[in-house]
């Protein structure tokens, strides 16, 4: 598994009680600069350095919406939502905690706040439950993409569709948080306090979730290998 | 409570404590103390081993399958329209917002706009208070104020104003009483105004007498109508001063003959009665000495109880005060109608003249 660049950086904050320090401007090239001082100048009115964070954090922050809401048009809701968030409340980060976790607060929060809407709409699905069940309907771009590569191993392809699609269909047993905990845990690849500090939750209560959700899923997949 | 919250193991972890943690072993969440408890009792217990092993191959099995994100963008598209939607976004954000310069009630509108039924219910509630209360209000407002402008200018107009005017219409609206007719006199200048007033005022008369004076830019019309206005303000000098004017010489019969009549009530004066036998002797028009005709005789008569009766109490305002005519004055006039009865060309006229003589005979006996 391979960790995001957040992971690593969310392993070693201190959480909410730490603070990066700024290195002082010497460098005028955006990407150069470190995080405080792109933050700073962001919340000085700069939308360059405000682009720059974008493009430093967003390849994962559209990874975790997209293994959290499975598909792409979600998956481009939350990317959008949570950047704005950030965009119109940059001005009230105080640099109490890293960038990192403020910005994977506002991300969980949003794929939290749309995956409860989800699960309040019966008729939405998971796109690998339709895929699963129907696997002449795909319609999405990017599934037909994978579908038609060619280097791919056709047994292994099948088994691994198989076992993507159960354990898809078990994700949709769990709670939208025990769902991103999970996921972050596993796929993102962060410390039980950096997930805790990014939901805005304590460690104790993260562990929980994670406990509930392995063992719900052990439950629906039974001996997955 | 949490199974795993307590690290109360002071006695060594038994297969029972170790179960709910076999969970964050496997993904390195558990701390030292419970790492060195956990592998102790591993060591000896087979059945936790095998437990283990089966959880390690369940993680390795959810972790080795293939993410949506690795599927869904792997070709990066995904990324790069989200990075293009939120440049888009950012734009909209950033651009001053064209109609938030100005949006009076712009609140009232979103909250109308978002409660439709709520909108209409106000919007009938307006409408009934507005006809209940607006209406009776203008219609009490458009009471009070029957003229449509009422510009009453301190300063008398200037004689460069007078010349530069242009009256374009006069009204008359009856007053009541014994008080001269109110008048209305829309001017052209340059700034266009509509004054309204008597005779009694000053600004009035200046505007009065200069239609009346001006009949070459005038209509016969709109003089006979000034004059009708000045009949009050006869005893002004400057008005009385343009009523003889207009009585000898306007072009217009009907005007001069207006003028005479607008001179009735100072037939008496000196100025007034040579103007009266001036039109008398050298009026072209047969009704224009008619007129004179008449006056003469009405000043006469009304001046002969006055030589026996006491003075009257209305003394005149500005003009001196009527003197009883005398002899050569009275001579004069009986010439002046003997010569109408025997030479005027209208007939009418010399028989109203021959009527005159006969009535003021017998003042002639006195």
């Amino acid at each position: 598994m391979q960790l995001s660049r957040w992971a690593l950086a969310l392993a070693d904050d201190n959480g909410c009680s730490g603070s990066t320090n700024a290195a002082p401007v010497s460098v005028t090239s955006l990407p150069n600069l470190d995080e405080r001082t792109l933050v700073a100048e962001a919340q000085a009115g700069s939308r360059a350095a405000f682009e720059e964070l974008v493009r430093r954090f967003d390849r994962d922050v559209l990874r975790l919406a997209l293994n959290l809401m499975k598909r792409p048009e979600d998956a481009r809701d939350v990317y959008q939502e949570a950047f704005l968030k950030v965009y119109r409340n940059l001005h009230r980060f105080r640099f109490e905690c890293s960038f990192y976790t403020w910005l994977y607060r506002i991300v969980t929060n949003v794929c939290l706040d749309h995956l409860r809407r989800r699960q309040a709409r019966p008729e939405d699905q998971a796109p690998e439950l339709i895929a699963g069940r129907h696997e002449e309907g795909i319609t999405d771009f990017f599934e037909r993409q994978r579908e038609h590569r060619p280097t791919l191993d056709p047994e292994r392809s099948m088994m691994g569709q198989e076992i993507k699609a159960r354990i898809a269909r078990a994700m949709e047993r769990l709670s939208p948080r025990e769902r991103v905990v999970f996921e972050m845990k596993h796929y993102q690849g962060l410390k039980l306090r950096a997930i805790g500090d990014a939901l805005g939750t304590t460690e104790e209560t993260v562990k929980n979730s994670l406990f509930r959700a392995t063992r719900k899923l052990r439950n629906e997949l039974g001996g997955l290998r | 409570m949490s199974p795993f919250g307590k690290n109360g193991f002071e006695k060594g972890m038994n297969c029972r404590d170790l179960a709910p943690l076999l969970v964050f072993y496997v993904c390195d969440e558990v701390n030292e103390k419970e790492r060195e408890l956990m592998e102790s009792h591993l060591a000896s217990c087979k059945a936790c081993s095998d437990q283990l092993a089966e959880e390690k191959g369940f993680h390795s099995a959810l972790v080795s399958t293939p993410q949506s994100a690795d599927e869904l963008d792997r070709s990066g598209i995904l990324l790069s329209q989200c990075r293009s939607e939120l440049e888009e976004a950012l734009d909209d954000l950033s651009a001053p917002p064209l109609e938030e310069h100005w949006r009076p009630l712009g609140w009232l509108r979103r909250w109308m706009a978002l409660r439709p039924a709520w909108s209409g219910a106000m919007l009938v509630l307006v409408g009934i208070l507005a006809g209940a209360q607006l209406v009776p209000w203008l219609q009490r407002n458009s009471n009070n104020s029957g003229q449509a402008m009422n510009v009453r200018a301190p300063q008398p107009l200037t004689p460069e104003q007078l010349r530069n005017m242009v009256v374009s219409g006069v009204s008359f609206s009856p007053s009541s009483g014994s008080d001269s007719p109110t008048v209305q006199v829309q001017i052209s200048a340059e700034q266009p105004m509509v004054l309204t007033g008597n005779a009694d005022d000053s600004r009035m008369r200046q505007i009065l007498t200069q239609v009346v004076q001006n009949s070459e830019r005038y209509d016969a019309g709109m003089r006979l109508d000034c004059l009708d206005a000045l009949k009050a303000a006869v005893r002004d000098l400057q008005v009385r001063g343009a009523l003889l004017n207009a009585a000898r010489k306007d072009q217009n019969p009907a005007v001069r003959m207006k003028a005479l009549e607008a001179l009735r009530e100072a037939a008496g004066e000196d100025d007034v009665r040579e103007a009266i036998l001036d039109a008398l002797e050298h009026d072209s028009n047969p009704g224009v000495r008619v007129e004179a005709v008449n006056l003469l005789v009405g000043s006469l008569q009304s001046e002969a109880p006055s030589a026996d009766a006491p003075a009257t109490p209305e003394a005149p305002v500005v003009a001196p005060a009527p003197t009883a005519p005398g002899s050569e004055d009275f001579e004069q006039v009986v010439k002046v109608l003997q010569e109408l009865q025997r030479r005027d060309p209208n007939r009418y006229v010399r028989l109203r003249s021959a009527a005159a003589l006969r009535q003021i005979g017998p003042r002639e006996v006195q």
